[in-house]
Order: C-alpha cells, then sequence, then structure tokens
C-alpha cells in the first residue's frame, strides 16, 4: 500500500486553454514519482469529476488562468461532494487574485497554489497530505 | 600600445588580426590578469539566459573576424537586403514605431469606450482581443462559456456587436489587429460587414488579422478543427484578403505566442518561420506568384529579458526571412524581402511578486524592441499582467513606457545604433545558422503542419517550459523578487481592473434579443452555403460574409464547419503535456 503511487488528476475546465502551468506541474509531478493523468482541454466540472472517480484519483489538481475559477471549481467541489468523492485532495493554481483564494479555500479547495508557487513545494504539500492520510 | 590596438579596431577586422591578437593577448597577461589575481570573477560562467550560449569576457574586432563578418552581406544599410539593420531606410528619424496596446474587455460598447478614449491619449491603434468564448468559436450562451463571457477580451456573437465596437474616432486610427485565429473567417467577415454598415472605407486604415491558426495547435490551444482544415480556412482568409483588400494584412504568424510559451529564441524563430512557410505554401498552390503574396506576411514576437539576445533576436528575424524569400522562394522585390515584424515586451519574463518591478522590466524590453531596430510597431503589456487583467493605470503606465523610451533615451535618433558590435553581430550570426538548421530539421519532418500532427512542437516547447521553470527554482536564471531578493512578508495591493457577472448577463440578452429579429430563413439559407463551400474547396470568406450580414452568429458559422470539418481532440503525446 505505501509503495502505491499518489494519483493526480490535472484538469483544464471551461475554455482556459494556458497550459504552461500544467505542462510544468505535470512534469515535476511525475519526477516527484507521482502519477499524472491530464483531463485535456475544455473540461466540464462534470467531465472532470468523472474522470477523477474513474481514474481513481487522489488529488484533483485544477489549473486556471483565464478569471473563470469562481465559475467552475466551486461546482467541482459540489459535484464531489454529490459523488461522495470529495476525500480526494484539491488543489487549484493559477492566476487568482486573493479575495478568490478566500472564497475557493472556504468552499473547500484544500489549498491554493498561485503563480510563482514553487514546483517543489506543491509535490511537497501533496505528498505530506498523503503521508497523513495514511496513517 | 592601447591606442595602437583601438586604431586597428576600427578600421578593418581581419587584415591585422595578428597585431590585435598579439595586443589582447598582452593585455590579459598584463592588464586582465593581475587585475583577477585576488579575486576572480564572481560567477564560474557566464551564459545568455535563454540558449544558454556561452558569454565571453571580451569581444573585438576578431570575434568578427572569425566568423568572416562581412559588413555588405552580413548586415548592409538599412532598408537593403538583408535588412539586418531594419526595414526602414530612416530608422525612427522619419516616422517612431506604432504604439499599440493590447485590450479588449467587457461586451463591444465597454470596449469601443475604452478604445476609444486610448485613441484620444494619443495611441495610433490597438489590438483587439477578444473573449475565450469567441475565440473558441463559441456563442456568449453556449454552457462551455459560462463565466468567460466579455471576461479576457471583448465578446462577439453577431455583427450587432461588431457594429457596436466599431464605433471609434475613425480620425485618429491607423492600425486595428484582431487576434482572432480557429474564427478567423467569421471575424473577417464581421469586420467586413460593419465597416459597409457604418460607411468606412476599408482602404483607410491598415487591418492585421492574426489568422495563426498553427500557432494554436503549437502551444496556445484555441483550435477547433483538425490542423489541415485550419490551414485551409486560414489560407481562405490570405486569399479573399489579398484579392479584395490589397491594403490590409491578412497574416501574422504570431511567434509571441512560442515565446510567451517559453520557446528559446532559435525555437521561436524556426518554428515560426517554417509555420510561415506552411502558410505560403498553402496560399501559393492557389496561384499566386510569390512576390505578390510575401509582402502580407507579418510577424509579431514577443522580447525576453537577456538584452542582446532580444536585440540579436529581432536582427536576426529580418536577415532570415530576406533569405529564406530569396534563396528557397526566389523573391525579388523589396517588399517580398522585408519582413514586416511587430515586437513587444513579453509577458513572460513580468512577475506577480513585486509587480511595480514589471515597470523597469518593461522599461528595459521596450529599450530592446527600439534597439533592435525597424520593428514597425510595439505592444507593451501592462505591468500588472501577471496579477490579473489589466488595470486602467497600468495601461496609462503602459503608455508612457513606450513614449519615456522614444522622447527621452535618444536610441531612436539613429539607425540601428548598434549594428558592428562585436558581441551583437556574432550573436546574430549564431543566431541565424542555428535557426537555419533547424529549420533544415523541420524540414526534413515534412514541414510545420508535419511537426504539429506528430507532436513534435509541442513536446520541444514542454521540454523548454519544464527547463524554464527548474532553472528559476534551482536559482540559474534569477529573478528579482522571486528567487532574489525576495520579500517574505510581501502583502500585494495593485489596483487590478474588475468586471463582474454583469456583463455576461448583458451580452447573453444582447444575443437573445438579435436572435429574435432576425429573419431565420435567411439564416438558414446562408448556413446551408456555408455547408457548401465547406464541403467542397470554394474560398469560405464569401458566404460566411452572406452568412454574417444575415445576423447568423459565429457559433452557428462554426457549427456548420465543425459538422463538416470534425473537431480536433489532441492526444496525451501531441498535447505536450
Amino acid at each position: 500500500m505505501a509503495e502505491r503511487k499518489i494519483r493526480v488528476l490535472l484538469a483544464k475546465l471551461g475554455l482556459d486553454s494556458h497550459t504552461v502551468g500544467v505542462t510544468v506541474i505535470a512534469g515535476s509531478l511525475r519526477d516527484a514519482g507521482m502519477e499524472v493523468i491530464y483531463t485535456g482541454l475544455r473540461q466540464t466540472p462534470d467531465m472532470v469529476v468523472q474522470a477523477a472517480i474513474q481514474e481513481d484519483v487522489d488529488v484533483v489538481g485544477i489549473s486556471s488562468l483565464s478569471g473563470a475559477q469562481m465559475q467552475h471549481i466551486p461546482k467541482v467541489l459540489d459535484r464531489l461532494r454529490e459523488e461522495e468523492a470529495d476525500d480526494k485532495l484539491v488543489v487549484v493554481g493559477g492566476v487568482i487574485p486573493d479575495e478568490d483564494a478566500e472564497a475557493l479555500r472556504a468552499a473547500g479547495v484544500d489549498k491554493v497554489f498561485t503563480m510563482g508557487a514553487r514546483t517543489g513545494d506543491i509535490a511537497d504539500y501533496i505528498r505530506e497530505w498523503w503521508t497523513e492520510r495514511e496513517r | 600600445m592601447g591606442d595602437g590596438s583601438k586604431a586597428k579596431a576600427s578600421e578593418s577586422t581581419d587584415p591585422d588580426s595578428g597585431v590585435l591578437d598579439a595586443a589582447e593577448k598582452t593585455w590579459r597577461r598584463e592588464v586582465l590578469e593581475p587585475a583577477l589575481a585576488e579575486r576572480g570573477e564572481r560567477q564560474d560562467e557566464f551564459v545568455t539566459q535563454q540558449m544558454h550560449w556561452p558569454v565571453k569576457d571580451l569581444y573585438t574586432p576578431g570575434d568578427l573576424a572569425a566568423i568572416g563578418f562581412d559588413y555588405q552581406k552580413d548586415v548592409g544599410f538599412p532598408g537593403q537586403y538583408p535588412y539586418t539593420r531594419g526595414t526602414n531606410p530612416a530608422g525612427y528619424r522619419q516616422d517612431l514605431w506604432t504604439m499599440l496596446q493590447v485590450t479588449g474587455f467587457g461586451t463591444a460598447t465597454d470596449s469601443a469606450e475604452r478604445w476609444s478614449k486610448m485613441l484620444d491619449q494619443g495611441l495610433n491603434g490597438f489590438i483587439i482581443e477578444y473573449d475565450l468564448p469567441t475565440t473558441n468559436g463559441y456563442d456568449s450562451d453556449h454552457p462551455l462559456a459560462e463565466g468567460e463571457v466579455a471576461r479576457a477580451g471583448t465578446a462577439i456573437d453577431t455583427l450587432a456587436d461588431m457594429e457596436q465596437a466599431l464605433e471609434l474616432p475613425w480620425d485618429k486610427l491607423q492600425h486595428l489587429s484582431s487576434v482572432c485565429n480557429a474564427p478567423q473567417p467569421v471575424n473577417l467577415a464581421m469586420i467586413l460587414a460593419a465597416l459597409e454598415k457604418r460607411d468606412i472605407d476599408p482602404s483607410s486604415f491598415t487591418l492585421q488579422m492574426s489568422n495563426a491558426i498553427l500557432i494554436e495547435y503549437t502551444c496556445v490551444g484555441r483550435y477547433i478543427y483538425p490542423p489541415k482544415h485550419g490551414l485551409r480556412i486560414a489560407t481562405d482568409c490570405i486569399e479573399y484578403t489579398i484579392r479584395n483588400h490589397s491594403n490590409w494584412i491578412p497574416i501574422s504568424v504570431v511567434s509571441a505566442q512560442l515565446y510567451a510559451a517559453r520557446a528559446t529564441p532559435v525555437q521561436e524563430l524556426a518554428f515560426g518561420f517554417a509555420i510561415a512557410m506552411e502558410y505560403l505554401d498553402a496560399t501559393l498552390a492557389r496561384g499566386f506568384e510569390i512576390d505578390e503574396v510575401a509582402p502580407y506576411w507579418s510577424f509579431i514576437t514577443g522580447l525576453e529579458m537577456d538584452f542582446f539576445e532580444a536585440i540579436a533576436k529581432l536582427r536576426a528575424y529580418r536577415k532570415i526571412w530576406a533569405r529564406l524569400m530569396r534563396e528557397r522562394y526566389g523573391a525579388k522585390t523589396e517588399e517580398a524581402l522585408r519582413l514586416r515584424l511587430m515586437s513587444s515586451p513579453g509577458t513572460t519574463g513580468l512577475t506577480l511578486q513585486q509587480p511595480l518591478n514589471n515597470i523597469a522590466r518593461l522599461g528595459i524590453q521596450t529599450l530592446a524592441c527600439a534597439l533592435g531596430g525597424g520593428a514597425y510597431a510595439i505592444t507593451t503589456p501592462l505591468h500588472d499582467e501577471a496579477h490579473a487583467l489589466p488595470s486602467e493605470e497600468a495601461v496609462r503606465v503602459g503608455i508612457a513606457v513606450q513614449n519615456i523610451v522614444a522622447h527621452e533615451t535618444g536610441v531612436a535618433d539613429t539607425v540601428d545604433p548598434l549594428a558592428g558590435s562585436y558581441l551583437l553581430e556574432s550573436m546574430t550570426r549564431r543566431m541565424e545558422d542555428e535557426v537555419f538548421a533547424e529549420i533544415e530539421k523541420i524540414d526534413a519532418m515534412g514541414g510545420a503542419l508535419a511537426a504539429i500532427e506528430s507532436g513534435y512542437f509541442q513536446k520541444e516547447l514542454a521540454h523548454s517550459q519544464r527547463e524554464r521553470h527548474r532553472e528559476i527554482e534551482d536559482g540559474t536564471r534569477k529573478q528579482i523578487g522571486v528567487n532574489h531578493l525576495v520579500q517574505e512578508d510581501e502583502k500585494r495591493s495593485i489596483e487590478m481592473f474588475k468586471l463582474g457577472q454583469e456583463a455576461e448577463t448583458r451580452q447573453v440578452a444582447r444575443l437573445a434579443r438579435v436572435r429574435a429579429d432576425r429573419d431565420e430563413e435567411l439564416v438558414a439559407k446562408t448556413l446551408e452555403r456555408v455547408r457548401e463551400a465547406a464541403t467542397g474547396d470554394a474560398n469560405l470568406v464569401p458566404p460566411i460574409l452572406e452568412a454574417v450580414k444575415a445576423y447568423a452568429t459565429q457559433g452557428e458559422i462554426c457549427d456548420v464547419m465543425r459538422d463538416v470539418f470534425g473537431v480536433y481532440h489532441p492526444d496525451s503525446l501531441t498535447s505536450g503535456v
């Protein structure tokens, strides 16, 4: 069990097509020994939740750079709860103004990483959460 | 001794190189080494930021001799082949560059108001950015559009919106750029129809279309149809424009997007030129001669913080284009050999941390744009772009930065002041050589379309993106406020532009009104014409223009083409992630 790789779904919601961040994160999480599944572009909240369940991921990472984070991300959280899949860690990264970051945390996002966050910190955060959960 | 070598240096680059070599050796032994005896250099090695090319401690005429530098052949005179010194013979002594700003937000009415204000403030033109539903070919009431309407740019669903958007002080407008790629023919048709409605002469200004669909597949992601259909549609726009609006620019190789996707300068130029040649070959296949069409090609690039690399890049751009056109395509006219190049400070160098520092970065990059010579238009991104969408104050500062460089520094008063720099000419040559080598590699793959279909460009860019990020994280590349002089307790308080849900609601309501008021039969009939053209090989622009005039929505027109061409879903390999 301890040897199982942490499985992470990386998602892009709606029409946001900026992929540099998600490309970098995918690479660094793989380097950190995690399994990364990428949804591709133009996903709806429901598509992301279905993918998270089907792929049996531990972590859902959402990248948002278009400004529509408040539109889509709370819906992902609602859908996860409805599907009783809200034991997954939900992290968000991208261009997120402070007040949106606060609102997202209030809505149930575990952690928001804004531009400039260190990839190592993201991997560490996920790993610590995992270790804590497995304990 | 010092005086002797200086006189030789200014004279020639080779005949007396032996004397110069000896002088340099003496200088190293007798002057430099003692100076460094107690404390060596501050770094073990110095390399350029992007290419990681070694940077020597000193460049001399010997470096030019080593590459066989020939003034006439490598640099020449401004406005003459190979245009290294710029495409305008008079540099900026005649006209300064065109000062542009990328903007667009809200509904067409909101944007027109802002654009009019910018023109009144002294800009000559602007670049229209559309919101994501518009650039992805969806209407504002499409489920995927929710939350994105009128957010990252202007929302245009129908001709009614474009009519509104183009309510501008036309006497002040010289240049209008429209950044729309996948749905470009619809966008072109809407602009044409709106001008006609407003009775504005299309030849009174320059419309520059991005029409850069191959870049979308490579790195931006706002594609709709499979790549070969994307190329056909782009070629339809090019052909239509050349035949009907000969003063407009129907294609921009937005290599700035490659740069924004962290392409190195060599990748940016090589991929950009390969893509440009793919459009060119497709257009030539429509029965044109190279000298008729090449003058329409334009490039839009962005600059990095490495100053000399950035300037070398701009110079290499013009020289490589001139060589490709002459050597590969046999172009003969000045217009065909002269590259139309727009450059801008890049957003990738901007930081979220200590955002006001970005004003300094913009100033330096704008200076590099100006020194790179002959860029005919410069756009300044905004210092708070890393944060969110630009505020009004940021727009003002962006305009000021360009004017400071233009009027306070003197760099615009002589043509290409850096030509002949031992360092810069060496670097420009290296860039040229490496770009040609990469272009040959892409040729061997079958060109840009094949390189996109196989995922080569995407894979290479993903590598550069990860590499760049690693360098910032491990501190190899210093970024102030990010990994150097970090302010641990930084509290961000910069003004940010806000736009609420309200614009989306207004836009969706407006779209519903347009749909309710139009002649549905005419819409259906014109859409059928679009389908016929898409199925065959007739140019798509004329039937789309008819559909637009009947107030068919952009989404409806794109849906017809989705039906005919299919929708593109890259797999994990071709997405690069």
